[in-house]
């Protein structure tokens, strides 16, 4: 019985899997527009009309859904129109990318919002926690692009202490180190923003998690036992106050594509979310299939493995299902 | 223990994030030229994967030379030495330099010329057309003579040039162009040899060709890389050359930079759907004309960094240019009284009405691309007030520009806010711009057939070889277009760029634009002579 009850959420994905496939065959198709008119009708060529029937013959090639979701089985995710590269190539190009920011920010984020919401539920009423609770709701009301924008124009316009774009030095011959230090120099704007974007609801969420746990009989007993400050805080409350937590955290990595256009465009950082609005903007459908598919699979892959740490991190999951 | 965990993870953040990030960078390289983009990526350089975008046409054409260029002044020797039109056999003759190689080390000949256009023919390089070329004859290793079907006035912008010159020995084998993926496609004649492009990042690298004809360029590697904001990236010494918004003219200055600026070659246009009611009336497009005001949406929308538009569409600044072409200074009661002729009356509201219904258009707006910059503006807004003040109830809708462009492909519009470059440019913009025999696949084009003298016109400037003559015909059609008003051109914007003088490269923008008019100051003589 426990096999089958294991086979069930796996179909289910499986079925949630096949529908966001055909979702992404065929959203991007209603977008208006197409790659056509996108790329030609402003340039500096002035088609004809022959000309332009020729290549729109060439580009509005139809492939049904079988036949889309046949070459996906066998990893051939399709050819960009815009780059003429394989959609798996610019994928995992961009990818790691986008794994170093979103993944470090939200690291970050996480780990700093986590203790500063345990350490301010812990000393609730003083003058930290107000002002901590004032600040943060303040900076989780402002949008990535407002603290995206600032950042750039006072540390790299007016400082000049970081660089405004890119991901390191284009073509710059580096020893390791220095390689490495050019990579951290280029993550730090772009870097912050997301930080100052993810830390302060990472911090609310966890403060609001650690009141309701505080007043729960287990930490009054471990109080009552005489354990010291930080192992009630950690090892009894905030451990029961994380299940929110990762939900977020797991939430906004399967967003990570989307979460990431806004800051990865301001910083022209090279990640998916780039890669993402430069096809849209030129209507590359395959590309935009690729790219909505990859991060649709994350969302339920991600979904999926946050079921099994569910039950890791609280038993009593585990036991209720 | 846990203790010391949470140290090594503050100490591991700190040094990761902190400490190197401040400790500087990279030591710039020796004779080495960085050029900010905000869009990166244009296609890789050569002739048949380019963008058909000026900064693709860009990227391409630091790797291939063409017959002739241009620079500040006009045309200049390239692969040709010199040229000549004789009109009794309608042929051009250019002297090729001997000196000229490919990149391969072997020299470039008459040959390569003449397969280049047998080539063209066979597989269209869409940047020109090559069709009123009837054939090339090679004369020695250096001189060939390219005959001409029929009269083209256009020839020496769009192929002498314009056209790229293909090595035949990596060429000729190739039967499909567009998927001939080898380094050798990237085998040219010009100034830089082509490195690298990650199409991730949208950068290039190229580097400096030392055997080059008209002697070693003055860079020894040219660097594109991607920014979403070039003028940070200029204004903290990251790149040596990026458009600038004019604004920050003053503020670079300062900052030791030098700002260059480009004459006028790029308008933005009222687009007209002509094709439909009440706008298929001459009239009311004319009171259209009358009720915008130029000089106001450059003072609210540009803070005045503009200069209002021939009616005429070829730009004030060009040599055939016809400053008689008819004009619509600002004049509303004219507008109002135009409309009223067309049966309209003022309704409740101050709007007009006819039979019932009320006169109601869409406009759409977007952020324009303008040299590969994506511009933002409030032209939308200043054209609605403008025309609602007459009476014309306005439904702006801003929407992103390929989807705009999609929409006025398709006839699917009333007025629409658009632009384009080229003005400056050869005389065959007009045609581009106004005829759908030109202009089909374009979105700026007016796509207007209505008036048969004017199409006329515009084929006869084709075919006249004489300039003298040939600047009649396009002083004539720019008044019957003022006069139709088939789109409306409104201004030129302010087009400036910034350069840091320190690496001892004068930048500037090119007469009449770079080959087809394009406005980017990239000018590879800058880095030659």
């Amino acid at each position: 019985m426990r096999s089958v009850g294991q086979i069930k959420p796996v179909a289910a994905y499986l079925l949630a899997g096949l529908i966001m496939i055909y979702a992404s065959y065929s959203m991007p198709r209603l977008l208006p527009g197409d790659f056509v008119t996108a790329m030609y009708s402003s340039s500096h060529v002035t088609l004809t009309a022959d000309q332009e029937k020729e290549i729109r013959a060439y580009y509005s090639r139809q492939e049904g859904f079988g036949h889309y979701l046949s070459d996906l089985l066998t990893f051939n995710w399709g050819y960009s129109y815009a780059f003429l590269t394989p959609i798996n190539d610019l994928i995992l190009e961009a990818l790691p990318w986008t794994l170093l920011l979103m993944g470090g920010a939200h690291v970050i984020a996480m780990l700093f919002g986590f203790i500063a919401g345990v350490e301010t539920a812990w000393r609730r009423g003083g003058c930290l926690e107000k002002a901590g609770v004032g600040s943060m709701t303040v900076l989780e009301g402002m949008p990535e692009i407002a603290t995206g924008v600032a950042l750039l124009l006072i540390f790299a316009l007016n400082l000049g202490w970081f660089p405004a774009s890119g991901a390191e030095t284009a073509y710059a011959v580096h020893s390791p180190m220095a390689w490495a230090r050019d990579l951290a120099r280029h993550l730090v704007l772009p870097l912050s923003s997301l930080v100052l974007a993810y830390f302060p609801g990472n911090f609310l969420l966890t403060r609001g998690s650690m009141i309701m746990v505080l007043r729960e009989q287990f930490v009054q007993t471990a109080r009552a036992k005489g354990l010291p400050p930080a192992r009630v805080r950690y090892a009894h409350a905030a451990r029961n106050a994380l299940l929110p937590m990762v939900t977020r955290f797991g939430l906004r990595i399967a967003f990570m594509v989307t979460g990431a256009l806004v800051v990865e465009t301001i910083y022209s950082y090279p990640g998916l979310g780039t890669l993402l609005f430069n096809a849209i903007a030129v209507r590359d459908l395959p590309l935009i299939q690729g790219i909505v598919l990859f991060s649709s699979l994350m969302v339920l892959f991600v979904n999926l493995a946050l079921e099994y740490v569910y039950g890791w991190i609280d038993p009593r999951v585990s036991h209720a299902s | 223990m846990k203790r010391s965990m949470i140290k090594l993870h503050y100490v591991f953040i700190i040094a990761v994030f902190f400490v190197y990030s401040i400790a500087g960078t990279a030591a710039p390289q020796p004779r080495e030229i960085r050029i900010a983009d905000s869009r990166g990526d244009w296609g890789y350089p050569d002739p048949y994967r380019h963008y058909p975008r000026g900064p693709g046409y860009v990227r391409m054409i630091w790797v291939f030379d063409t017959l002739i260029w241009k620079d500040q002044n006009g045309y200049i020797p390239a692969l040709a030495e010199t040229w000549s039109f004789d009109a009794g056999r309608q042929a051009f003759t250019f002297n090729l330099n001997p000196k000229a190689k490919w990149h391969d080390g072997r020299p470039l000949t008459s040959e390569d010329v003449v397969f280049t256009l047998e080539y063209f023919k066979r597989h269209p390089y869409r940047w020109i057309t090559v069709d009123n070329v009837s054939r090339a004859e090679a004369i020695g290793p250096h001189k060939v003579i390219i005959y001409l079907a029929k009269a083209y006035s256009p020839f020496l912008s769009d192929i002498g040039g314009t056209m790229p010159v293909l090595p035949k020995h990596i060429w000729e084998p190739v039967e499909n162009p567009a998927s001939f993926n080898d380094p050798k496609t990237f085998i040219g004649s010009g100034p830089f040899m082509f490195r690298d492009f990650n199409k991730a990042k949208g950068t290039y690298l190229y580097e400096a060709f030392p055997e080059y004809y008209q002697g070693r360029p003055r860079a020894d590697r040219l660097i594109y890389v991607r920014s979403g904001k070039p003028l940070v990236s200029l204004a903290n010494g990251e790149v040596d050359l990026a458009n600038i918004k004019p604004e920050m003219a003053d503020p670079l200055k300062q900052k030791g930079m030098v700002i260059i600026k480009d004459e006028r070659g790029w308008n933005k246009k009222l687009m007209i759907n002509h094709k439909k009611l009440p706008f298929d009336d001459k009239r009311f497009r004319q009171a259209i004309a009358y009720a915008v005001n130029q000089q106001e949406i450059i003072v609210k929308s540009h803070r005045g960094f503009a200069t209002p538009a021939s009616y005429g569409l070829l730009s004030i600044d060009h040599e055939m240019y016809n400053p008689g072409t008819s004009t619509y200074a600002y004049n509303p009661e004219k507008a109002v009284h135009l409309i009223e002729s067309l049966g309209y009356r003022k309704g409740a509201g101050g709007h007009f009405v006819k039979d019932g219904q009320p006169l109601k258009v869409e406009l759409l707006s977007s952020n324009i691309t303008v040299a590969g910059e994506s511009v933002a503006d409030r032209d939308g807004e200043v054209i609605k007030k403008q025309l609602e003040s007459i009476g014309i109830q306005v439904d702006l809708v801003n929407m992103e520009q390929a989807t705009t462009d999609s929409r006025i492909k398709n006839w699917d519009f009333d007025l629409a806010v658009s632009g384009h470059g080229g003005i400056c440019g050869d005389a065959r913009i007009l045609n581009e711009m106004i005829s759908s025999h030109y202009g089909a696949g374009s979105v700026n084009s007016a796509r207007y057939d209505a008036n048969p003298e004017l199409n006329r016109l515009m084929e006869d400037q084709m075919l006249e070889m004489d300039q003298d003559k040939r600047k009649a015909i396009v002083f004539k059609i720019q008044e019957i277009y003022a006069e139709d008003v088939p789109a409306i051109s409104l201004y030129y914007p302010d087009s400036m760029a910034a350069y840091n003088p320190d690496k001892g490269i004068q930048w500037f923008y090119t007469r009449g634009g770079i080959s087809k008019g394009i406005p980017i100051p990239q000018n590879k003589m800058s880095l030659i002579k």
